[in-house]
């Protein structure tokens, strides 16, 4: 789930008490001199504060040549400072570039020339390569960030990167929130990015991971089919050809570009006192210079005009998966796109991907295939707005006990989707949708890093009351809404259709 | 709004950061003092009609209401020849209906409710839980205990779920992971009630009357320990759950009884081939009960071998030194009531796997060896004990964690006790339990990958993977079939 940007620039800390339903969300904001966001959601009770901070960017900020590079980033920002990680910075920084250089001839020679080059040379280089990076050991202390965190209590201790942004996690006893902003301030001010190279072979392994996931592969080649223009073509892992590729100098422009202060936010939700938070935040945070501004991307999806169709086997369960393009999150139709996709979701089954939310399998398209026509095991809708582009997706798995196709379950939702452009849905069905949503919504406020994830990352794009605006366009969603977005989206031309067969391998 | 906050806690004095010096390093940073008491489970302890206990705390901060009812039954107590049984009743207990109401009329309504109620049956214990606006309290309770109290299994949908069941079955050999944990449990643990696993004829031979029948044998007030937390008054829903429960009758519990008698494992390596480009690696044999003593300073070794992420040694030479891995580490896992698994665990591109397992195994080598140092013990036991509070971040949970410590017989000041127990914790005692459960010569090493590449290994690690121990390979199980898979 990913949201897009608006700055407020006051220098005052002001408290936002919006009502959505009766329920009310204290949000205190306050704005650094340097363009710097801090968010703060007070919980009292248990002396714990999560502290995250999001960057506003992503894998839709890298290009062909260095995908993955978002991602590459977020694993090196624990590779060390100025400060942390080393024991003489100058020493080992001598080493580093050393390292750098060697890496930039080798680089050259394999990537350069033609058959991967002289391998006589390249071994020779690797060998001095091996023996520069023993060197460099003695002065490096390894994962110092991640140990000071741990040993003062740091729980929930991570980063992720996605399509539109990145953060840093922890949740700290609510004495020691100045640590985190020491070590978060000092990492997007100092950070030096040491073992550069063996942590690209870590990022690979993760790769690895994902490829060897039943079905991975089909998934990605899905993804880049559907989105053909936008940068969200690629996964957030990248291609593996540029993970080999990726150097030191597009990290280091990349830390420069995206990493100012007035591309990110942080916030905190917990039992701290206001006025402390933001104290320190001007001490820590408020050095960080301003960058210059950033751009947003450019290339959106260009209308399809086509229909898409793919089909794949390979060792994962048969499947059918048909995907719409949808307007981008804040968009009038995207309201009734979400209440749509949870009339034909909730429930879902229960298991398979992307169920919808909730175990209920009280949506239509469960009602349909999976009880009363017992054709599927599973099927699902599910509507992805997206802070550039959005989608919509619905994905079922045949019986193949009852010898039941992906194409048979293709025409079934075809048949319903044209019900719905002609009569829309029932108004049972509109008001179920709305009341989830707002339940859901209260649910949240009480799973504290939920809630931080859900404001700190919609305050990038629309700002943080796009929580509560977005809850009441779902509101006043009709049955003449439904049967609109329906007729506009849910055509062929706009589509893509997946079908994907088991075929066991070795 | 009201705010009511049983926990006990007080924070040193507030300060101002405005006028302090700018701090250069992390160890210049002073720290106020702050003191937590965790919640004591007797001030949240009830007792209602007909033995039913339960652990309930108002929290007024949301309007919203969650219940949980843990009830003593789980997969374990599952014939051999009925498994999947478990699966079955996660799968009916709601959906298969009450005495007076359809399974998808109560969905519905609480789905329209913005409501969720789930059931699932674990390993010994099972679960039923809700949560609803708090303004749908007393017909969400209503409904609650309906399921709970007269599940129907009704033919129509346990036939459908039984179906859905079946043909999730194919896809019990797709996953890498998954087949790691489930095949690396039964060589552990051998033909034993733990490792049993339903297949498609197993499936089929369940019916509506083997469901009614367990659910008669071990739902009742006394078997069930409510978690209660949310929006409401204590004293009255005390009230109107007295008053569901006054007629549902208790029954004599014939508690099953267990071999805990376990195979000679033999050590060695056990290879699944799996055409896929890494292995997926467990090393490891039994490991402890929570109950024992040592459990504590199990956590802290554990924490310095492991299992504090990249504060241990497993993660620093196996991924930061060498960038063999991206997942990576060592496991103690527990279960009631018998004694759990210890692993190491990497999964890394074929051509490493040799040579990852054998820096895990030098690892297990070296904590039994030699003692900790100050560094990392001071680390391991300060995340204890300064991450403590986080257990009791949410009421409901919390209120789940006492109902689980009283179902499980484990004693009820065991949070109270917690961090003077890891606190008590010395180096000596780190390397003693080392000693005592960390056996790398008695380990099994099970590789799900392919076994060409793997056993070539690479130029820091030539294979072949006999080089570690014997190589058994082992064949999976076609459930759907019960053959075994060439």
């Amino acid at each position: 789930m990913k949201r897009t940007l608006t700055l407020l620039f006051t220098l005052l800390a002001f408290a936002s008490l919006i009502a959505a339903a009766d329920i009310k969300l204290d949000v205190k904001e306050h704005v650094l001199p340097n363009g710097m966001k801090i968010l703060m959601i007070q919980k009292p009770g248990v002396p714990r504060v999560v502290c995250h901070i999001y960057f506003k960017v992503g894998s839709i900020n890298e290009r062909p040549g260095i995908t993955g590079l978002a991602h590459v980033h977020e694993h090196m920002m624990f590779k060390g400072t100025q400060m942390m990680g080393v024991t003489d910075p100058a020493k080992d920084a001598a080493i580093d570039k050393k390292i750098d250089e060697l890496m930039d001839k080798i680089y050259r020679e394999k990537y350069w020339k033609a058959a991967g080059g002289d391998k006589a040379k390249l071994a020779q280089w690797q060998k001095e390569y091996d023996e520069l990076v023993k060197s460099e050991k003695q002065y490096i202390i390894k994962d110092d960030l991640w140990n000071l965190y741990m040993k003062n209590g740091g729980t929930a201790l991570n980063a992720s990167t996605g399509n539109e942004n990145t953060g840093y996690y922890v949740t700290l006893p609510s004495n020691k929130v100045e640590l985190q902003m020491l070590l978060e301030s000092d990492r997007m001010l100092n950070a030096y990015f040491r073992e550069f190279y063996s942590e690209k072979d870590v990022i690979m392994e993760e790769r690895r991971l994902s490829e060897n996931r039943p079905g991975f592969f089909f998934s990605e080649q899905v993804n880049a089919a559907f989105y053909a223009a936008s940068p969200y073509h690629w996964e957030v892992i990248g291609w593996m050809d540029d993970l080999r590729k990726l150097t030191k100098p597009d990290l280091n422009e990349f830390h420069t570009k995206y990493y100012v202060p007035n591309n990110c936010v942080a916030i905190y939700v917990g039992d701290f006192d206001p006025a402390n938070i933001i104290a320190l935040a001007e001490k820590y945070f408020g050095r960080v210079p301003k960058g210059p501004d950033i751009e947003p991307i450019r290339t959106y999806e260009p209308p399809q005009y086509g229909e898409k169709r793919m089909y794949g086997e390979g060792p994962a369960p048969t499947s059918l998966q048909i995907m719409f393009h949808t307007p981008q999150e804040g968009q009038p139709d995207a309201a009734p796109l979400s209440i749509l996709a949870d009339v034909l979701g909730s429930g879902g089954g229960g298991f398979g991907p992307r169920g919808g939310g909730g175990m209920g399998g009280t949506g239509r398209l469960y009602k349909i295939l999976v009880q009363e026509k017992q054709m599927a095991v599973n099927a699902s809708a599910f509507g992805r707005p997206q802070w550039y582009v959005g989608a919509f997706q619905i994905s079922a798995m045949p019986r193949i006990d009852k010898n039941v196709q992906p194409e048979d379950l293709e025409k079934e939702i075809w048949a319903e989707i044209e019900k719905i452009k002609k009569e829309g849905v029932t108004p049972d069905e509109i008001q179920k949708a709305k009341n989830r949503n707002e339940a859901m919504f209260i649910r949240s406020l009480g799973i504290t890093m939920g809630l931080a994830g859900r404001a700190g990352r919609a305050e990038l794009n629309r700002g943080w009351k796009a929580i509560l605006t977005d809850l009441d366009d779902l509101k006043k969603v009709t049955n003449d809404d439904i049967k609109r977005v329906a007729a506009k989206y849910f055509v062929k031309d706009n589509s893509l259709t997946a079908i994907y067969k088991r075929k066991m391998g070795r | 709004m009201k705010k009511l906050m049983t926990l006990a806690l007080a924070i040193g004095s507030i300060f101002l950061a405005i006028g302090l010096g700018q701090v250069q390093k992390p160890s210049d940073l002073k720290f106020p003092t702050l003191k937590y008491e965790p919640p004591d489970p007797k001030a949240f302890r009830m007792q209602f009609a007909n033995g039913l206990r339960g652990y309930v705390q108002e929290d007024r901060s949301l309007p919203l209401f969650s219940i949980s009812a843990l009830i003593n039954f789980g997969g374990l107590y599952v014939p051999k020849d009925k498994q999947g049984l478990a699966e079955t009743m996660s799968g009916t207990l709601i959906k298969g209906g009450t005495k007076t109401k359809e399974g998808s009329v109560i969905e519905e309504r609480i789905d329209f409710l913005g409501g969720i109620l789930s059931f699932n049956v674990g390993e010994r214990t099972a679960t039923l839980s809700l949560s609803v606006l708090s303004k749908d309290l007393d017909e969400a309770l209503g409904i609650f205990f309906d399921v709970l109290m007269n599940a129907e299994f009704r033919e129509d949908a346990l036939k459908l779920s039984k179906s859905r069941l079946i043909e999730q079955l194919r896809q019990v050999n797709d996953n890498p992971s998954t087949i790691l944990s489930r095949e690396y449990e039964k060589l552990l643990y051998g033909d034993h009630p733990l490792t049993w696993q339903p297949a498609k004829k197993t499936y089929e031979s369940i019916t509506a009357t083997d469901l009614k029948a367990v659910h008669g044998q071990y739902f009742f007030p006394k078997n069930i320990i409510l978690a209660a937390a949310g929006d409401f008054n204590k004293a009255e829903l005390k009230t109107k759950i007295d008053k569901i429960v006054a007629i549902w009758k208790n029954k004599d519990l014939k508690s099953p009884s267990f071999s805990r008698q376990f195979p000679q494992l033999e050590a060695g390596v056990y290879f699944i081939q799996k055409a896929i480009n890494q292995g997926y690696i467990s090393l490891g044999h039994l490991g402890i009960e929570d109950t024992n003593p040592d459990y504590f300073a199990v956590q802290v070794m554990n924490f310095i071998l492991g299992g504090g992420s990249f504060s241990s040694r497993i993660t620093m030479k196996v991924r930061s030194n060498e960038g063999l891995s991206y997942n990576q580490g060592s496991r103690f896992a527990f279960r009631w009531g018998f004694p759990g698994t210890f692993s190491g665990y990497v999964q890394t591109k074929s051509s490493t796997v040799g040579y990852a397992i054998s820096l895990i195994l030098n690892e297990f080598e070296r904590i039994r060896k030699e003692p900790v140092s100050d560094a990392e013990m001071e680390t391991a036991i300060n995340y204890y004990l300064e991450s403590f509070a986080d257990t009791f971040q949410s009421p409901q949970a919390t209120m789940s964690n006492f109902a689980n410590l009283e179902m499980t017989g484990k004693p009820m000041d065991y949070f109270k006790t917690y961090r003077d127990k890891i606190k008590a914790v010395t180096k000596t005692r780190v390397q003693e339990v080392a000693t005592k459960y960390i056996h790398p010569d008695k380990a099994a090493i099970m590789i799900v990958g392919d076994f060409e590449p793997c056993n070539k290994g690479g130029d820091k690690w030539p294979g072949p993977l006999d080089k570690l121990g014997k190589v058994h390979k082992i064949n999976l199980i076609d459930p759907l079939t019960g053959e075994e898979i060439k």
